[in-house]
């Protein structure tokens, strides 16, 4: 009764606020979609639309040039099967995904960890190890580039000093772990949400550990981690999608002259995306092309269900089965 | 009186300053200058030069320029808003561009042009022509803004004289074999590093018309007699392949699979590299180090089977699409750029072989190593032949399906013989589905 009445006099006062106002306030409705429409428009223009023109263009003969194309239905889809290289990129980008997203999590948890200890020059320690991050990556292939060089890079040069024989490191297959190591050199990004996770967690609670007795893994283990896995589930997700669309590094890894194209990118880098490309632009496959894409969406999807699903018990949302008891508890009544 | 800014009149201001805006762009366009969209290189090959004598002789007209791109062109393409003239390959590209009914079939203006008239084009002009079956033959769809016979060679004679080999002969073709062996000779290296290359063989241009070279040198073809299919099977593209994974494993020179890490120019001008199977084009390039000048020395196209061929690879010029939106201002640009001139500078740069077959006398002799080229390149104008590619699809794609099976091939120790079904197995699902398309 006393919510009611209670309900009836915030209805009565919002009323009069509506009447009085003057401005944009007289037009929430309108306000509000007028103020979300680029981002709608921009989300109608350029992914709902590519979208549905990416599935209708995995239906065609397409080639990206001529006029006339003809619908093939799911052909390109039954193609894909026979792909020994769609299969290849598949897999190769599998491999990629399964070492770079753990080892860049584990890594940027163990370099959150240690500069969020108070040691001194602490701010410059968390700049030096985010600068890479930051760096635009064509920057950082170049200079890997460089690095790795067979006739003239560092590294030959050093092996040398030490009568090691030279190493062509950009050809198969050395070139897929200069890939990982280029990857795992912007992992600051990775290390500043595990920071940001880190400074969320209340310290009293890694104190009363720590008076129970626990030492300083038993407190990361029992209390950091567990608090953590949400952040880290973020990152795991966030990390999958990225690495399976990875086609920027294995590009510009590959060393490229004018009798080589992007199918010349080494075996062991012919990541997912660089087939979808060579499709598009190499092959003029466009209806195929779109049908790799419109399979590496569904497949997008399902990782990430799996994802959830896998980590449901395993996730600490601090609000735990007792508080959703509560709540619904408190919904019902 | 003190004009109060509120929100309705800032709104109103607004949209009548987008008005004006757009009614004073609107007027622009209707009583302006008439925009020419060239999708070309600049100022690299149409210089501001060329443009602005353009400009200055066609008042009424303003070039814009595009990236040159597959990706843009068909873009462009697709939003039915195609260039206006178009950079291109014509050697490669003629039957693909004619069978899908993209390019303007030039003949009408030839026909009225005194700049341009065909009696005055080089030979190497008729590679822009395709009457639906044989290229080289029927009406012509662009033009060359110079050539080179692609498959020739330049020596560095201080690498020959650093390893103490002789360099090849100025009169007489060597044969593939002879190169490799050459090259075996020169290269040096320490494990993966290499100090001096052997030799860059004339693959650079296109992987596809270095092997369509050695293949018809040989008397053979990859393609069926219709185009339509082919097959790496047949001896002669097998001999070729199984010659460029013996050049491959000799590992005297760059492949696919590993390119030069600094590429060929540096390489070459750095004294590092032997012989490099560039074209007479090359002879630009070499007139801005004067420091190799001394050093440098032309020579015939290696020869692979029993005759001797020496094609051009490209034959890169212009076209003009059918959708186009300004034809006789394109063409127009083709009178000025081809006939005029920026075709005289051209020539007398030493970038290429002039379209215009009068402008052959304004290549540069002035100095040792420019007549030394002129006089090798005038004994192989004789054996000038013409590669045949198919309507039915492009040669990025050859090139593509190529590079990809020989990096596959190479690293996984394949035979020429998988390759060859490889390649096969690759190329003519994409030959089917090109002649389901255009026919």
């Amino acid at each position: 009764m006393t919510t009611s009445v209670a309900s009836r006099a915030s209805t009565r006062t919002r009323r009069r606020t509506v009447e009085t106002s003057t401005g944009w306030k007289r037009y929430r409705a309108r306000t509000f979609y007028g103020f979300i429409s680029p981002w709608l428009l921009g989300f109608v223009l350029l992914t709902l639309f590519p979208l549905g023109y990416a599935l209708w263009l995995s239906l065609t003969n397409y080639d990206g040039l001529t006029g006339r194309y003809h619908y093939v239905g799911a052909r390109n889809y039954t193609d894909i099967l026979n792909d020994h290289d769609a299969l290849h990129a598949l897999t190769r980008t599998g491999i990629y995904t399964a070492i770079t997203v753990p080892a860049g999590i584990i890594l940027g948890l163990a370099l959150a960890v240690l500069v969020n200890r108070p040691i001194r020059g602490r701010p410059a320690f968390r700049a030096f190890l985010y600068l890479p991050a930051v760096v635009p990556i064509v920057g950082s292939a170049l200079c890997f580039k460089l690095l790795f060089n067979s006739d003239f890079g560092m590294l030959n040069n050093i092996l040398g000093w030490f009568g090691i024989s030279s190493i062509d490191w950009l050809a198969d297959p050395t070139v897929f772990w200069v890939m990982v190591a280029m990857t795992l050199w912007g992992v600051g990004s990775t290390m500043i949400i595990s920071l940001s996770g880190l400074q969320g967690i209340p310290q009293e609670l890694q104190e009363a550990a720590r008076v129970d007795g626990a030492n300083a893994w038993q407190v990361f283990r029992r209390i950091t981690l567990p608090l953590l896995s949400p952040i880290i589930l973020f990152e795991v997700i966030t990390g999958v999608i990225f690495a399976v669309q990875a086609f920027i590094p294995a590009l510009l890894l590959s060393v490229q002259s004018a009798s080589t194209t992007v199918t010349s990118v080494p075996q062991s880098n012919y990541l997912y995306m660089i087939h979808v490309y060579a499709q598009y632009f190499a092959y003029g496959r466009f209806g195929y092309a779109s049908a790799l894409l419109w399979v590496l969406f569904a497949l997008i999807l399902i990782l990430t269900l799996i994802i959830f699903k896998a980590t449901a018990g395993a996730v600490f949302y601090e609000s735990g089965p007792d508080e959703q008891v509560a709540r619904r508890r408190e919904q019902s009544r | 009186m003190a004009a109060q800014l509120n929100r309705r009149r800032f709104l109103s201001g607004v949209a009548g300053a987008a008005g004006v805006a757009a009614l004073g762009s609107a007027c622009g366009s209707s009583s302006g200058r008439t925009t020419l969209t060239i999708m070309g290189n600049t100022p690299a090959e149409i210089t501001d030069q060329d443009v602005a004598e353009f400009e200055a002789k066609h008042p009424d007209v303003k070039i814009k320029f595009v990236t040159v791109t597959t990706t843009l062109l068909t873009a462009m393409f697709a939003a039915g808003n195609p260039p206006d003239v178009v950079r291109d390959q014509g050697v490669p590209n003629t039957p693909y561009l004619v069978g899908r009914d993209l390019a303007l079939n030039l003949d009408p203006y030839f026909a009225k042009s005194t700049v341009l008239a065909p009696d005055k084009l080089a030979q190497v002009n008729d590679t822009w022509r395709y009457d639906g079956k044989v290229q080289g033959q029927g009406p012509r769809y662009g033009l060359a803004k110079d050539y080179s016979q692609d498959a020739m060679v330049w020596c560095n004679t201080k690498v020959f004289d650093d390893a103490g080999v002789d360099p090849p002969s100025t009169t007489d073709p060597m044969s593939y074999d002879e190169m490799l062996d050459l090259g075996k000779r020169l290269t040096k290296r320490s494990g993966a590093k290499y100090t001096r290359y052997g030799v860059n063989p004339p693959f650079d241009v296109s992987l596809t018309a270095g092997f369509l070279n050695m293949v018809a040198s040989s008397g053979g073809s990859i393609f069926n007699d219709d185009f339509s299919k082919v097959d790496f099977s047949a001896p002669e593209p097998r001999a070729a392949l199984e010659w460029y994974l013996k050049y491959a494993t000799a590992k005297v020179g760059p492949t696919v699979s590993r390119p030069f890490p600094a590429g060929a120019w540096p390489t070459f001008d750095g004294n590092q590299l032997g012989m490099l199977g560039f074209g007479y084009w090359f002879s630009g390039e070499i007139a801005t180090d004067p420091k190799i000048q001394g050093t440098m020395r032309f020579i015939p196209a290696p020869q692979f089977g029993s005759t001797r061929v020496s094609p051009c690879f490209s034959a890169t010029g212009h076209w003009i699409p059918k959708k186009a939106k300004h034809k006789d201002e394109a063409w127009a640009f083709f009178e000025h750029y081809f006939g005029g001139p920026p075709a005289t500078r051209r020539a007398e740069s030493g970038w290429g072989l002039p379209g215009i077959t009068t402008l052959n006398a304004k290549l540069p002799r002035g100095k040792p190593y420019q007549k030394q080229a002129l006089d090798v390149q005038d004994k192989e104008f004789s054996h000038y032949s013409v590669l045949k590619f198919s309507p039915y699809i492009s040669v990025t794609a050859i090139d593509a399906s190529l590079s990809q099976e020989l990096v596959k091939g190479l690293d996984g120790g394949l035979s020429a013989g998988k390759l060859a079904d490889a390649i096969n197995g690759t190329l003519n699902p994409l030959l089917q589905l090109g002649k389901e398309l255009i026919t």
